[in-house]
């Protein structure tokens, strides 16, 4: 009887280690990044990958079984604060974890189609040059998954929420010789910068009126003034929005089918679409006190799952079939949500999440698994061109998103590049001007236009001079062999930072640092 | 009649006449689920190979030939030596290949050095002169061999362009533009002949958007490309969508014209008049064609060509478009496909938008006219734009032009500024020397030497360096390649030659498939039983017909593709309560397992709640599967087959009793066969494989198929003789037939005496999981009984070594696994979802043995050979050889050259890898959501593959095949143009003679030229085991001491 009571004590314990169960994931990524870097290829290297991915996957399934058990024994723990992470004139951000039962459930759901994916994707995958990278993505993802659901804070969420756009991002692209392949993936990764957007209003609007990020503070929202309720909800509603593809965000998941079957099932059937709906769960307290809100989440959801709907009817490959279907069940999920049924839309999420991974991984033999063909549309329905062609070209939405968005964009990056052509490159002494000078047969390569330019011309003299001597002229040119050596370690860097991915990496860290 | 009439009608006819010849340019691959092996240049095949080749390289732009640096590869791994290929190039010389007379003359100046030894070490040696940062870099880092470097020194006067190192169509380009170094003043020259090099490509070689895409680097097909897909894949969908264009009976231009003009997209594209002219253009294609064609300008002799190119920029789904136009009626469609239609819809799409790029850019109509106009007041932009374009500006100019090129109006004055600056840019080339230094460094030449032969001496070796184009140097590779291998088979059939004799009472006697896969099984059998004697055969054992399995809803033809069977045999169930309940709970089985599958993604009410009944039991299946796939798989087929209760059953071989007066009505099959076309079936199969005495008690003809989970190309693994299915069913009927006492009786009257105590036996081999399921075993004689029980356990002895044989070809099998791992490692790969290769296919193929089996048994042929059942002596006017080689020549070429074609340029003659792949329409597969259909076997596939041709050894006399060949057109174009290669191997004197269409039959000598019967080199092993030892690695032929 003591060793179960005992057993018991541990596993009540076990919720205090809450923080490796994203942790572990996260580690498992920088290893096969680091493993990526040192280079490795080929067959043999790929087992220690997978070993790695899918035992973190492992250990994260039996720690939160363990937990879960702990939890049924007692009551949950509620939150599980693990010291500051950061102070901001008085307000503190905690490392800090909820463990309740929506964040607990989601987690296991989580792991669980993760450690079968990773399973999946180590034969699937065998022999292809992306095979590390992928394991990598998907390692991230699991981590920003479990980091986002688990989270105590909206601040810590946040963190999970871009470990998860950028994994999504990194995996669209996963085929990066295919142009179509890259934009779309582009294309993802902007959207959802509009999500993100939101989700910091939130924060910094938590920040300001509540003094705490803690979802326990934000979630229940407890603001007096409506307008103020509604700004907050409104950033985390947006983000969920974005995250979950309802309209008017769409088209974006419609264009991210173009990762390796694994990812799709992982991505954009079981887990990470449903992002949203759990970050609508999690703000449950404070969407009920703004009516208003609910009614426009539950018109988003049911209009984006009668849209989805439609422009399911019209998919002839199986993958965008199958990804309308998820859009249009999520919605159907918002929708719950707006109508206040937010136990329904819990378990819904739950129980549609593993079927449309099982679905999405099953996506190549559906010519066998359902080979009728599907049941006639009422014929006043089937029968009208013009919602026929609205709906195979999804109602036109990505096409005005690229006329409200990208154009604009690109104009923009025009003119700011005509002002650095005209303005900023005539203040510094612009090096466009030397075909010029050297036609008219000037001595000088690089002639300096304005104050900033004479002197920057006067700066490279010197460094020039600097050179000639320390360098070129050196006893035996050690010094130009140091150069040198550096020179090829610098490339190396560029070389790196070169590829996007990379940069976009430390595009991150930073803005994680900054927060 | 009036003029236009007759203008319109000439029209129809030139269209038509396109679309005939886009046959032998587009893919014609069926849908995925009749997928057949068919060779990929089928419609290039009444050219040699290596023309052929050629021009699929020039239409298609893919590499025809194995990645030089993979030859080079196997060059070094000894598995091409340097007799073979001097033997290419004598090939090479023979066949007529320009240049390679005197091949073994000296090259003057080099008194040692023989022209075929500069040639050897310029294919076994990457000798293209590094770009011109690495040559600078190579100089500053000292990494030459100083002496050797200077010695080429005399080369450096040479100019640039005749180093013709280039890539060829970038040199022959350049060349047009600059003849020499451009010069300042040059430039305006060049422009205006720019103009009218580029306008005259557009139509022989160019789309309108090519042409474009040079000038403003914007791809309007990238715009056209996703819009055009979803309406074509809408068209020709085969049941994934529900929902179809309202207007979708009236034919595709019709269906699109409907729904362009009430797409919203355009406005949004900023296509403001697009509907307008949509709805004004003429309702019938051609004329459109006609219309479209005329406004885009190229010239009207190139119009085919044009419509070839656009045909051309998505081959995958112009090519299902086509077979669909060709197959109407597919899978019971009643949609009309019409490749006038597509063309049509291509054009308008490419008009507008070419359009509006051209509006955008330079406010412009589209007229070529207007835009040459516009460019000769303009030359210097177009210039600029086209050396921009073509990548020949350095850094500085490229920005330059980058901002000019994205500026929205740039001045003339600027143009022309940057066109003095950059064309000053001079172009200094070393390659002329490179080359020399890097040939003279393969040859291990000294510097003195090279000195010595001077410039002359240089001059020659460099000559050699153009002696050979790309496609000349793929051949040459391929033939040494494709010798070095058959160099070894005919030594192993030579070595064999007499080893092993007739038994004249076989304990049985079994007849396979003349499929690679069962070569492994048929010599283990005989590995363990000398007793056992077997055959090969097309897998349909010569009964074409349509299969009406008890469950299934159609009949589907089991025969080559090539063949329409007039006959149906349906199987039956014993017991008619049995069949009801069967029936029913099977039914009630698919009714769920669809509704599941269905309303989870089509309905929004009933959506959710299948969902809820399914996710416990995906959840369930994804961890079972994660954990135990095999287990898993043959869990569910138990229960399945519990749950269903399949009732036995019998075939309908014969025509039923009331149906016997009925004749064929048109093209509908007729049920059963009558009892004269089985004795004709019957005698001729037995005939055909050369069984015609010394019958054993137990003749099993065993079909084969292939069963995986997730897999779209599932029917490439399957038979290829019975249009991609399980040959099962033909096996079986073929037993009920054989076993028949009228039909054997018949068979007697044919001089073909099958004794009462032989019985018949059918059954089907899984070449996935090496399981095999045996038919109607429930009225096999008693008498039969212990020769079956005895034969099923040689059978599975058999299959447990050969699923270890099979292992070591599997990275992830286990390595030296025992039989019980190897064939659990086989289950698990069959049913395991994430298995993106269940079995390798066809991959190790690389010859067929035409012949008695005494040819090939008793040595190790690595499961490379299709194995023919023929008997040469008693066919000595050739008719049943003839026969064979009309039915198993095509289908054999026809495998060995799709593999060929997806191994060396898996990117354009195959379809990628399978990880990305997406099932569209039920018709084929595209990578991500909104790429061109594609055809061709997976990365997956052929990873292993040996890209050859396949060779063909008959047993006969040169005589009798010479007659056949001579007879034989569709044999004269397979073998003549050197899509095989054929052999031929005397039946008496086991003399082996090599066919060239050329030189005609050339003997063949063992490698170190001595001609005798004591064939050296062959190794000998105790046996398959013993030969196969710890090996991953194709492995030569070799005799096996086995008593045979």
């Amino acid at each position: 009887m003591s060793t179960l009571l005992c057993l018991a004590e541990a596993l009540a314990a076990s919720a205090s280690l809450i923080w490796l169960v994203p942790l572990l994931p996260f580690i498992a990524a920088v290893i096969i990044g680091l493993r990526l870097a040192a280079g490795v290829a080929g067959d043999d290297a790929e087992p220690a990958t997978v070993a790695v991915a899918r035992g973190a996957a492992l250990g994260v399934l039996v720690l939160l079984s363990a937990i879960v058990l702990g939890a049924l024994g007692a009551t949950v723990p509620g939150l599980v604060s693990h010291g500051e992470w950061m102070d901001v004139q008085g307000i503190q951000v905690p490392i800090s974890f909820t463990v309740d039962t929506l964040s607990l459930s989601v987690a296991c759901v989580v792991a669980f189609i993760g450690w079968a994916t990773l399973h999946f994707a180590a034969a699937y995958l065998h022999r292809e040059p992306g095979f590390h990278r992928f394991f990598l993505g998907l390692c991230l993802l699991l981590a920003g998954m479990l980091l986002l659901v688990l989270a105590g804070n909206a601040v810590v969420a946040f963190v999970g929420w871009e470990l998860c756009g950028i994994s999504s991002w990194m995996l669209i692209g996963f085929a990066d010789e295919r142009p179509t392949a890259t934009g779309n993936a582009l294309f993802g990764f902007i959207t959802n910068r509009i999500g993100d957007a939101g989700f910091l209003l939130g924060i910094g609007l938590s920040f300001w009126w509540l003094g705490s990020v803690e979802w326990s503070t934000v979630a229940a929202g407890d603001i007096p003034e409506t307008v103020k309720a509604r700004l907050l909800a409104l950033g985390f509603v947006t983000a969920a929005l974005a995250k979950s593809a309802q309209l008017p965000f769409t088209p974006w998941i419609a264009r991210a089918l173009e990762g390796p079957t694994p990812s799709s099932a992982v991505y954009y059937g079981a887990v990470m679409v449903h992002a949203g709906v759990y970050l609508l769960l999690r703000c449950e307290p404070l969407l009920l006190q703004v009516p208003d809100m609910m009614a426009a989440l539950a018109l988003a959801g049911a209009a984006t799952a009668i849209h989805a709907w439609l422009c399911g009817r019209v998919q002839t490959d199986v993958k965008t079939a199958l990804l309308y279907a998820t859009v249009s069940h999520v919605g159907l999920m918002v929708m719950a949500c707006g109508l206040g049924w937010f136990a329904l839309a819990h378990v819904y999420l739950l129980l549609h999440a593993l079927w449309r991974g099982y679905q999405f991984l099953l996506a190549p033999s559906y010519l066998q698994l359902a080979p009728s063909r599907p049941a006639p549309l009422p014929q006043w329905l089937a029968g009208n061109a013009f919602l026929y062609t609205a709906a195979l070209q999804r109602f036109w939405i990505d096409r005005v998103a690229h006329g409200l968005l990208t154009r604009p964009t690109l104009t923009l990056g025009r003119d700011v590049r005509e002002f650095d052509d005209q303005v900023l490159d005539r203040l510094i002494g612009a090096p466009r001007e030397a075909t010029q000078s050297a036609k008219e047969g000037r001595a000088e390569p690089v002639q300096g236009n304005g104050v900033a330019g004479r002197a920057l011309l006067r700066l490279s003299d010197l460094l020039q001079g600097f050179e000639t001597r320390l360098v070129l002229e050196g006893e035996g040119g050690a010094a130009a062999r140091l150069l040198h050596r550096l020179g090829v370690a610098l490339k190396a860097i560029e070389a790196l930072l070169e590829q996007p991915r990379y940069l976009m990496l430390m595009v991150m860290a930073t803005f994680v640092v900054i927060i | 009649m009036h003029p236009a009439d007759d203008n319109s009608s000439s029209l129809h006819e030139r269209v038509a006449a396109w679309v005939r010849h886009l046959e032998h340019v587009l893919p014609a691959q069926a849908p995925i689920r009749n997928f057949v092996h068919h060779n990929t240049l089928h419609g290039l095949q009444h050219l040699t190979f290596p023309a052929a080749l050629a021009e699929a390289a020039r239409i298609s732009g893919a590499r025809p030939w194995l990645d030089e640096v993979q030859s080079r590869a196997l060059h070094a791994a000894g598995r091409i030596d340097d007799s073979d290929l001097n033997a290419a190039l004598d090939e090479l010389r023979l066949d007529g290949g320009a240049g390679l007379a005197g091949l073994d003359e000296c090259l003057p100046g080099f008194p040692a050095l023989r022209r075929r030894d500069v040639l050897r070490a310029l294919l076994t040696h990457d000798t293209c002169p590094p770009g011109p940062a690495k040559q600078q870099w190579l100089q500053d880092e000292g990494r030459l061999d100083t002496a050797l470097w200077a010695a080429c020194a005399c080369l450096e006067e040479i100019p640039a362009t005749a180093a013709g190192a280039v890539d060829g169509a970038l040199a022959s380009l350049l060349e047009a533009i600059y003849p020499q170094t451009p010069q300042v003043a040059a430039w305006q020259q060049e422009a205006r002949m720019l103009w009218s090099a580029l306008v005259a490509r557009v139509g022989s070689e160019w789309t309108l958007s090519s042409l474009l895409l040079r000038l403003t680097g914007e791809n309007v097909f990238d715009t056209v490309r996703p819009l055009l897909i979803r309406h074509l894949s809408s068209h020709l969908d085969l049941g994934m969508a529900a929902w179809h264009n309202p207007a979708r009976g009236q034919g595709f231009y019709a269906a699109w014209r409907q729904s362009a003009g009430v797409d919203l997209g355009w406005e949004l594209d900023e296509l403001v008049a697009a509907r307008d002219e949509i709805a004004a253009l003429p309702t019938d294609p051609v004329e459109t064609i006609g219309r479209e064609l005329m406004h885009l300008g190229p010239s009207e002799a190139h119009w085919g060509d044009y419509l070839e190119r656009l045909a051309l920029e998505l081959p995958g789904w112009s090519g299902m478009f086509l077979w669909r136009d060709q197959h109407p009626q597919y899978a019971g469609s009643d949609v009309p496909v019409a490749m006038a239609d597509y063309l049509a819809v291509r054009l308008v799409l490419e008009r507008l938008h070419c359009e509006d790029l051209v509006r955008r850019t330079w406010a412009l109509p589209l007229f070529l006219s207007e835009l040459g106009d516009h460019f000769l007041a303009h030359p210097a932009e177009l210039w600029v734009r086209h050396a921009f374009f073509a990548g020949l500006l350095e850094e500085a100019p490229a920005s330059e032009a980058q901002r000019l090129i994205a500026a929205e109006q740039a001045a003339d004055a600027e143009w022309q500024r940057l066109a003095n600056a950059a064309a000053r840019t001079p172009v200094v080339s070393k390659n002329a020397r490179w080359s020399c230094y890097l040939l003279a460094q393969a040859l291990a030449l000294s510097p003195a030497a090279l000195q010595a032969a001077g410039r002359e001496g240089a001059d020659a070796l460099l000559a050699e360096t153009r002696r050979l184009d790309s496609h000349q140097r793929g051949y040459v590779w391929l033939l040494a390649y494709e010798r070095h291998y058959r160099q070894q088979i005919f030594a192993a059939l030579a070595a064999n030659h007499g080893r092993s004799r007739e038994n004249q009472a076989p304990a049985a006697q079994l007849v396979f498939c003349m499929d690679d896969r069962e070569e492994g099984t048929r010599r283990h059998l005989e590995e363990i039983n000398p007793a056992v004697e077997t055959f090969g055969a097309a897998g349909f054992f010569g009964v074409p017909m349509y299969w009406r399995g008890m469950d299934d809803t159609m009949p589907t033809a089991l025969c080559p593709v090539v063949v329409t069977p007039a006959n149906e045999v349906c199987e039956h169930a014993d017991d008619a309560a049995g069949l009801a309940l069967h029936q029913r709970r099977r039914a009630l089985r698919l009714a769920w397992k669809e509704r599941l599958h269905r309303a989870t993604r089509d309905s929004l009410l009933a959506g959710p709640l299948m969902t809820l009944l399914g996710a416990p039991l995906a959840a369930g299946a994804m961890a079972l599967q994660t954990l135990a796939p095999a287990w898993l798989g043959e869990r569910l087929e138990r229960w399945r087959s519990a749950f269903d209760q399949s009732p036995a059953t019998h075939a309908a071989v014969s025509v039923p009793a009331d149906g016997a007066a009925k004749e064929p009505a048109g093209t509908s099959p007729r049920a059963g066969f009558s009892d004269s076309e089985q004795i004709e079936r019957v005698a001729g199969f037995l005939r055909s494989i050369g069984l015609t005495e010394r019958f054993a008690p137990l003749i099993v003809i065993v079909g084969h198929g292939s069963n995986s989970a997730n897999n779209p190309h599932l029917a490439a693994y399957d038979c290829g003789a019975c249009s991609g299915r399980h040959g099962g069913p033909n096996a079986r009927v073929f037993a009920v037939m054989a076993n028949r006492p009228e039909i054997r009786a018949g068979v007697a009257a044919h001089g073909i005496v099958i004794p009462d105590a032989t019985w018949f036996l059918g059954a089907e081999h899984n070449t996935g999981d090496e399981s095999i399921t045996w038919y109607d075993t429930a009225v096999l004689p008693p008498t039969h009984q212990a020769a079956f029980a005895s034969l099923c356990k040689d059978f599975d002895e058999a299959t447990q070594r050969h699923a270890i044989e099979r292992c070591r070809r599997f990275a992830s099998a286990p390595h030296n696994p025992s039989a019980d791992d190897a064939r659990r490692h086989l289950v698990g790969r069959r049913h395991d979802w994430s298995q993106a290769r269940p079995e390798l296919g066809h991959a190790t193929v690389a010859v067929a043995f035409i012949g008695r089996r005494s040819m090939s048994r008793g040595a190790f042929f690595d499961r490379r050979s299709f194995l023919i059942s023929y008997d040469p002596l008693a066919d000595a006017a050739g008719h049943v050889l003839e026969a064979t080689l009309l039915a198993a020549g095509p289908v054999g070429a026809g495998i060995a050259l799709e593999y060929y074609f997806s191994t060396v340029d898996n990117e354009r003659f195959g379809c990628g890898t399978k990880i990305m792949h997406n099932l569209a329409g039920l018709m084929g597969v595209m990578e991500g959501a909104s790429s061109d259909l594609r055809t061709g076997l997976p990365r997956q596939m052929i990873e292993i593959h040996e890209a050859m041709r396949l060779l063909v050894v008959i047993e006969q006399t040169r005589e009798v095949v010479t007659a056949i060949y001579a007879r034989q057109p569709p044999l004269r174009e397979l073998i003549g143009n050197g899509w095989i290669i054929v052999a031929v191997k005397e039946p008496e004197s086991g003399a082996i003679h090599r066919f060239d269409p050329a030189a005609g039959w050339l003997p063949w000598r063992p490698d170190d030229g001595a001609a005798s019967s004591a064939v050296p080199g062959v190794p000998v092993a105790a046996n398959s085991a013993a030969w196969l030892g710890a090996h991953r690695e194709p492995l030569p032929p070799a005799l096996l001491e086995v008593p045979a």
